[in-house]
C-alpha cells in the first residue's frame, strides 16, 4: 500500500516491451537494480510498470538487450498535473479545499465524554458549556489541564479525569467512585431518636442514650425511642445533673405500608397503516434543512431520524451533521384490555414496588395485592407488612436551668 | 560427515564453509546462497535468492539459482514483482520443478 501510494506520487509508466530477448533485458533491470514490478506476458509483447526515474535508465539497456519498448500508459502525480496544467479553476479548486480544511481544523466540533455513570452526558455538556467550553471555539481556548482541575473540583464523585484534544474532537475520559460515598465527619449533638413512622418494635440494640420503649411496643410516629438526657441521681435519689448526649440504637419494628394506583380500562394502541416516506436532512452547524415530500396531518406520523456527524478518518470531525428520516403513519384508538392484561398489569406494578423494598434491604413478612373495579378504571390496592429499622435524630433543645428552683434550694 | 561434503562436487571452501554454518547452526540460504521457495496456496509462489530469468511467457517460468535451475509451470503466470534477491510470481501455478 505504501509503495502503491509513493509509486502515484513519483509517477510511474507501464511499458510494452517487444522484441527477441526479453529475458535479456529483464535481467539487466535486475542487475542494475531498476525495480519493475507487474509484469505480464501478453500477445502483444511484454508489459510492465517502471518508475519515472527509472524509466530514464534503462534506454542503455534497452539496446543492449536489442527490444524495443513503448509506452503503454502513463500513471501518478505528475502526469496529472501535467494534464491539468491549464485548469486553473481545479488547482484553486483543491487549494480552497484544503484552506477550508485547514481553517475548520482550528475548531473544536466534537465533545465525547466516556466513563460516566451517574454523571448523564447532557449535565457535562452543561457544564463545559458553563465553562466556555462548546461546539465551534477555537481549539487553542481549550486548557486541558484546567479544564480537569475544574471537573475534578466540581464532581466530587469523580477520582479521575483525562482531557484531551484529537483532531478536532475533545476526548473526555472520566472514572466514577464505585464505592459509597464517604460521609464527612460530623460533631455528634445531643439528640433524641424518635420514630418516623408507626409500628410494633421487634428488636432493638442501644448504644448511647436511655430507652423510651421495649419490644412489643406500639409506637407512633414522634414518640421518642431512645433519649438523649441522661439523669444523674445522688444517693438520695435527687436530680443533680442531666448529661445529654447523641442516642444510638438500631431499632427495628413491624412496620405497614400501602399504595393506591388507578388503572385505565383502556389501552391505546398505535395502529399503522403502511404508508411510508423517507427523508434526507442536512445541519450545518445552526442550519437544518430537510429534503422530504410534503405529508398530510390528518393522522399521526411516528419520526425516526438517524444522524452521523460527518468525520474525516477518526477524530476530525466537521460541524456537518447528515441525517436519514424515516416516517411511518399510525392511528391512534383505544381498546378494552382483557381479563389477563389487567392481571399481568397488577402484577407489574405490585412487583415493582416490592423490587423497591428488596433493593433497600428491606425484609418483607406479608404482602397483599387486590384490584377493585370503580366503574370508569380500576384501583389497585396493596399492603406490605415490613421489618425495618426506624428512628431518626432530633436535636435536644437547650432549656436553661429554672432559676426559681435553684432559689427554693438555697433557702 | 566427510563423505557427505565429498558429495556433489563441492570445492574445499565451500566444504568448510558448510561445515562451519552446520556448526553454527547457520540457515543454508544465508551462507551457501540456496534457493528458497515459499508457496501460498497453489496461485502464489515467491522465490528468493535466485540468479537470473531464463524463460518467461504466460505458461511458464525458468529461473536460475545457484545450484539448479527452477521450472515452474502453469496458466496465466505473471510476475507481480522481482528484485535483485525475490520474484513473486502469481497465476494458476501447476509445478514447480528442480532441475540440475
Amino acid at each position: 500500500m505504501k509503495e502503491k501510494i509513493s509509486n502515484q506520487i513519483r509517477g510511474c509508466l507501464r511499458l510494452r516491451l517487444t522484441g527477441a530477448a526479453p529475458e535479456r533485458f529483464f535481467n539487466l533491470c535486475r542487475t542494475n537494480r531498476i525495480e519493475v514490478w507487474d509484469l505480464q506476458c501478453k500477445k502483444s509483447g511484454y508489459e510492465f510498470s517502471v518508475g519515472l526515474k527509472d524509466f530514464y535508465r534503462i534506454r542503455p539497456y534497452v539496446r543492449k538487450a536489442g527490444v524495443r519498448v513503448r509506452i503503454a500508459g502513463r500513471r501518478g502525480l505528475p502526469f496529472f498535473l501535467q494534464r491539468n496544467r491549464r485548469r486553473k479553476g481545479y488547482a484553486a479548486g483543491i487549494l480552497v479545499f484544503f484552506g477550508i480544511l485547514f481553517f475548520m481544523s482550528r475548531f473544536l466540533w466534537a465533545i465525547s465524554v466516556t466513563g460516566n455513570y451517574t454523571i448523564s452526558d447532557d449535565s457535562f455538556l452543561h457544564y463545559l458549556d458553563s465553562q466556555e467550553i462548546r461546539y465551534g471555539i477555537l481549539k487553542h481556548k481549550v486548557d486541558c489541564d484546567a479544564l480537569e482541575e475544574n471537573i475534578r473540583s466540581s464532581f466530587p464523585e469523580i477520582i479521575w479525569v483525562s482531557a484531551r484534544i484529537s483532531g478536532t474532537q475533545l476526548l473526555i475520559r472520566v472514572k466514577e467512585n464505585d464505592g459509597v460515598p464517604v460521609k464527612e465527619h460530623e460533631e455528634p449533638e445531643p439528640s433524641d431518636l424518635v420514630a418516623d413512622m408507626p409500628g410494633t418494635v421487634t428488636r432493638m440494640i442501644v448504644r448511647q442514650g436511655r430507652p423510651q420503649v421495649r419490644i412489643g411496643d406500639q409506637v407512633e410516629t414522634g414518640q421518642i425511642l431512645v433519649s438523649g438526657r441522661i439523669p444523674i441521681y445522688d444517693d438520695s435519689e435527687k436530680l443533680v445533673k442531666e448529661n445529654q448526649v447523641c442516642a444510638d440504637a438500631d431499632i427495628y419494628a413491624r412496620t405497614f405500608s400501602g399504595y393506591q394506583e388507578k388503572l385505565s380500562k383502556f389501552r391505546t394502541v398505535r395502529a399503522y397503516s403502511g404508508r411510508e416516506r423517507q427523508g434526507l436532512g442536512l445541519r450545518l452547524g445552526p442550519v437544518d434543512f430537510v429534503w422530504m415530500l410534503p405529508w398530510d396531518t390528518e393522522y399521526n406520523w411516528q419520526t425516526m431520524v438517524t444522524e452521523r456527524q460527518l468525520c474525516l478518518f477518526d477524530d476530525f470531525y466537521f460541524p456537518v451533521w447528515i441525517s436519514r428520516i424515516q416516517k411511518k403513519e399510525y392511528i391512534l384508538y383505544e381498546q378494552f384490555l382483557t381479563n389477563e392484561e389487567v392481571l399481568a398489569k397488577k402484577e407489574n406494578i405490585h412487583q415493582e414496588k416490592l423490587q423497591n423494598f428488596l433493593k433497600k434491604g428491606v425484609p418483607i413478612i406479608e404482602n397483599n395485592v387486590k384490584i377493585q373495579d370503580k366503574g370508569s378504571y380500576y384501583e389497585i390496592q396493596g399492603e406490605f407488612v415490613l421489618e425495618q429499622k426506624i428512628g431518626t435524630r432530633q436535636r435536644i433543645l437547650y432549656e436553661p436551668p429554672e432559676p426559681v428552683a435553684e432559689n427554693e434550694n438555697q433557702q | 560427515m566427510i563423505e557427505k561434503w565429498c558429495q556433489g562436487g563441492w570445492s574445499l571452501f565451500e566444504k568448510v564453509r558448510m561445515a562451519a554454518a552446520e556448526e553454527l547452526k547457520l540457515p543454508r540460504d544465508v551462507v551457501a546462497g540456496d534457493v528458497l521457495v515459499n508457496f501460498v496456496g497453489r496461485n502464489s509462489v515467491t522465490v528468493e535468492n535466485y540468479r537470473g530469468i531464463l524463460i518467461y511467457d504466460d505458461s511458464r517460468i525458468r529461473l536460475q539459482a545457484s545450484r539448479c535451475k527452477i521450472h515452474i509451470s502453469g496458466k496465466n503466470l505473471h510476475i507481480d514483482y522481482y528484485s535483485h534477491d525475490a520474484m513473486k510470481i502469481s497465476g494458476q501455478i501447476v509445478s514447480l520443478e528442480f532441475v540440475d
